[in-house]
This record gives C-alpha cells, sequence and structure tokens, in this order.
C-alpha cells in the first residue's frame, strides 16, 4: 500500500456534533469585529475555533490552521454559513492529511464573492423589504402584532436557511454550489422584489388618503406631488436633505392649510 | 429626576445597546430594524403604541439602506433607539402620548443621529482592525488562544449607543415640555410635516426595491388602493 492509498483509506477525523454546533452558534457573530482589512477574517477564525480545537490537539498545528482562517474574507452574513460549514468538512481532509490547505483558502476565496451577491439580493433587497412593507401594510388591522408578523416571515426563512445552509456545507464540501445553485433563489428574489414593489405603492396610496381625510382633497393631491417628486430625485437627493425639505414643506403647508 | 426616568433610561441603554450590537455584528435577526426596535423600548418605556407610530415610517425610511461590503447606510438603528427613547417618555409625560407633531419635532431634532451614527461604524471598523491584527500575529506567534477578541468588536457600538439613549431618555422631560407648549398653528405645521415624513417614507420605500419593474408594480399596487377606496366610497 502506497502513502497516498494510507492516507485515503485513513479514517477521516470527524469533527462532533456538539462542535458542530457550537460552530453554527460562532458564525452568527461572523461580523463582530468587520474591519476594512480582513473583513469578516477574524470572525470566521472565531467560529472555526470549536472545530479546529477537536482536530489539531497540537497547538501549533492549530495556529497555523487559524492563521489560514484569518486570512481576507468577505460574504452575506447568512450565505457564509455554507462556506463555514464547507471548511469544517475540508479542515477534516486537511487534518487527516488528505487535501492541501491551500484547498480550505481556495474554497473560501472562490465562494465569498458569488455567495455575497447571493446573499444580498435576496435576503437585503427582496426579503427584508418585502417582509417590512408587509408588516406596514398590515399595521392598521394588526397594530402591533404587525411586529410578530415581520418577524415570523423574515426569520422564518433566515434561520431555515441559515441553518440548512450550515448543515448542507458540512455534508456536501465543495458540492454545495450545487445544492445553493437548486434553490431557487434568483426567481424568489424577482417574486419578492415584485411583491414589495406593490405593497409599497399600497403604502404610498394609504398615505394620500390619510392626508386627505377628513374631506381635505387637496392635501391628498399635494402629498401625491410629494411622494412622486421625491421618488423622482432620490437617491440622487441625499435621504437627509429630502427628509428636512419634506419637514419644511409639510410644516409651512400644514401651519397654512390645516 | 425621579426615580421612575433613571430605570427608564437604563432600560433604554440597554436595549439600544443591544440592538446596535445586533445590527450587524450577532445574530442579525432584524431585531435593531425600526420596525421592532421602536415597539419593543416603547413597551419597555410604557407605550408600545408610540414605538410603532415611529418605527414604522423610520423602517420604510430606511428600507433601502444596506450594508454592501465595505459601503456604510445611515445608522437607522442609533437613530431609532434614540427617537424612540425621547419620544415616548415624552409623550407619556406630556399627555399627548407619541404624536404627529411630537414625532415630527423629534425627528428634525435628531436625525443628524442617522449620519452620525455612520461615523461610529467607521470608527469601530478602525478598531476592529486593529483587533484582527493583533490575532493575527498571535496566530503566527503559534497562539491561536486570541480569537475570542472577535467579540471585542461589539463593546464600542453597544457602549455608544447606550449612551445615546441613556442621555435621550434623561432629557425627555425637555421635549415634553416643549410639546405641552407648542401653539395650535404649530401643532397644524407639525402635523403637515409627519404626513410629509409618510410621503416621505413611501417614496424612499419604492426607490428601495431595485428592480426595473418597481415603478411599474408600485403604480399598480397605489391604482389598487385607491380605486378599493374609491369603491368604499372612502375618497377624500
Amino acid at each position: 500500500m502506497t502513502a497516498a492509498e494510507s492516507v485515503a483509506e485513513a479514517p477521516r477525523p470527524r469533527v462532533s456534533f456538539l462542535a458542530l454546533l457550537r460552530v453554527f452558534w460562532r458564525s452568527l457573530f461572523l461580523q463582530a469585529a468587520w474591519n476594512p482589512h480582513g473583513m469578516q477574517n477574524l470572525g470566521f477564525a472565531f467560529a472555526m475555533q470549536p472545530a479546529l480545537r477537536e482536530l489539531y490537539p497540537d497547538a501549533a498545528a492549530r495556529a497555523r490552521a487559524a492563521e489560514r482562517h484569518l486570512e481576507f474574507f468577505n460574504c452575506h452574513p447568512y450565505l457564509a454559513a455554507a462556506i463555514v460549514g464547507g471548511a469544517v468538512r475540508l479542515e477534516e481532509d486537511v487534518a487527516r492529511g488528505a487535501a492541501d490547505p491551500r484547498r480550505v483558502s481556495a474554497f473560501k476565496a472562490a465562494l465569498g464573492p458569488p455567495f455575497a451577491a447571493l446573499g444580498d439580493g435576496f435576503f437585503w433587497l427582496a426579503l427584508r423589504p418585502a417582509a417590512a412593507l408587509i408588516a406596514a401594510v398590515t399595521e392598521p388591522y394588526l397594530g402591533i402584532y404587525c411586529v410578530l408578523l415581520f418577524l415570523a416571515i423574515y426569520d422564518g426563512v433566515h434561520l431555515a436557511a441559515r441553518a440548512w445552509l450550515f448543515f448542507a456545507g458540512y455534508s456536501r464540501g465543495e458540492g454545495i454550489v450545487s445544492a445553493v445553485s437548486r434553490a431557487h433563489i434568483p426567481q424568489s428574489t424577482a417574486f419578492l422584489k415584485g411583491t414589495a414593489a406593490i405593497l409599497a405603492g399600497a403604502i404610498a396610496g394609504r398615505s394620500v388618503l390619510i392626508a386627505g381625510l377628513p374631506h381635505r382633497p387637496w392635501h391628498a393631491v399635494l402629498l401625491a406631488a410629494l411622494i412622486l417628486g421625491i421618488a423622482a430625485v432620490l437617491p440622487r437627493l441625499r435621504l437627509t436633505i429630502a427628509l428636512y425639505i419634506a419637514l419644511a414643506l409639510g410644516l409651512a403647508l400644514g401651519g397654512a392649510l390645516l | 429626576m425621579t426615580l421612575e426616568l433613571v430605570l427608564g433610561a437604563v432600560a433604554a441603554a440597554l436595549i439600544g445597546g443591544l440592538a446596535a450590537i445586533e445590527r450587524k455584528g450577532a445574530l442579525q435577526l432584524m431585531l435593531s430594524r425600526p420596525i421592532v426596535l421602536s415597539p419593543a423600548l416603547g413597551w419597555a418605556l410604557g407605550d408600545a403604541e408610540g414605538g410603532l407610530v415611529l418605527g414604522v415610517p423610520l423602517e420604510l425610511i430606511f428600507l433601502g439602506g444596506v450594508n454592501l461590503g465595505g459601503s456604510l447606510p445611515a445608522n437607522e438603528t442609533l437613530l431609532a433607539a434614540a427617537l424612540t427613547s425621547a419620544l415616548v417618555p415624552a409623550g407619556m409625560a406630556a399627555g399627548t402620548g407619541v404624536d404627529a407633531p411630537l414625532a415630527a419635532f423629534g425627528l428634525a431634532l435628531l436625525y443628524p443621529l442617522a449620519t452620525a451614527g455612520r461615523r461610529l461604524e467607521r470608527a469601530a471598523e478602525l478598531r476592529n482592525a486593529a483587533l484582527s491584527d493583533r490575532a493575527l500575529e498571535r496566530a503566527a506567534s503559534g497562539d491561536a488562544s486570541t480569537l475570542w477578541l472577535n467579540l471585542r468588536g461589539l463593546l464600542l457600538p453597544f457602549a455608544v449607543t447606550a449612551s445615546i439613549c441613556f442621555a435621550c431618555a434623561i432629557l425627555s422631560p425637555l421635549l415634553a415640555s416643549a410639546r405641552s407648549s407648542f401653539p395650535p398653528r404649530l401643532v397644524s405645521g407639525l402635523t403637515g410635516a409627519w404626513h410629509a415624513v409618510w410621503a416621505l417614507a413611501a417614496a424612499s420605500a419604492i426607490r428601495a426595491i431595485r428592480d426595473p419593474r418597481a415603478a411599474v408594480f408600485a403604480t399598480a399596487g397605489f391604482v389598487l388602493v385607491l380605486g378599493a377606496a374609491a369603491l368604499l366610497n372612502a375618497l377624500p
């Protein structure tokens, strides 16, 4: 038996389930020390620590492993769960000598940017606006419970996705890419953005109606014009300036007309 | 200064500080979004509905603020926390609750905190860079035990936001007495200003949807609401 064959047949050192849970928990603090030099590097290394402690009993080997996780890393904080899980899997291979340590760095560097784009588009630019607008539209009917609706929609999806991504990343390693590509994220993003836009229009309509009540149709017309005007100039006009212009206009018109 | 005011200020400081670290550094369950934070903080201070009055429009105004890569949006959490800490006790003391005039007045006063919060975040990032360099040096010298330094990155946002919320709550009686002394014309003007804030919120929410179809869909939503109001004879 050659040395390579004996390495391939050696049992893979496995990280315990408890350590995996601890890695997942720590991955929720990925951006605690976000910085312009390494971005999420310290958070990534911090998340990996429980796994590294089990895989590398020798302190020097553990420090070398920690060093490669302190390299530059940036991704969407939720989608990064898949990369953290995959990195644990790859570290198991490195620990038994079946993989080059550079494979871990290459895996992180290759998946970070595309997963960041996917996560930003879905979570920040689609799911969060849609969930917030659903809550805002239902606020007159649900009152304070609209807050719970927002959290149920957003965190129901987000926490399930984060846990699935982490454990799928761990069980599939580099195969996580095909699993994510089958998750229909771009289609869901487009659907959520469409829904959010309709709801934003509905909020505008409701604001106009409220401003016009009781029997103040010109107020409704003025507010509709203001919405159109602001929507046309944002984001070229900074939000701060837009806010103070809106406040001043509202103050002047309200003081004179109400 | 009453004990009740100080206890409220401590609660505001704790909740505001925790929200500041939840915003980016920990969990990111969206507990720090204005639509959640303001009602929660309002509840802790004795008026959840008052918090909701502030939270919904603030959420819509900052709907498009996204932390992409190194870009820093305005800090909606700091503003929502400070505004709620100041206005909820003020509304209760004035006997008006968080009404439109108080909300518009408070927002005009405290909005600069949203941009100041961006500077706070930049300062925290520079401090974090030093923590990262320290962890790298230690790992290079064979010591992997310093990775917990990661959590130190949470301290500055917590401390600064908590201090601001504490100060806002302590100063809330000043806002209460200002609200009580508003003449009727100013009350009318500030009510109009709050309507305008809702206009900004609606426009900002539409612009937050970064999709080429957004204008068409938003127009459809707008027409649907007005159409439904016309059918129900609810047009102004």
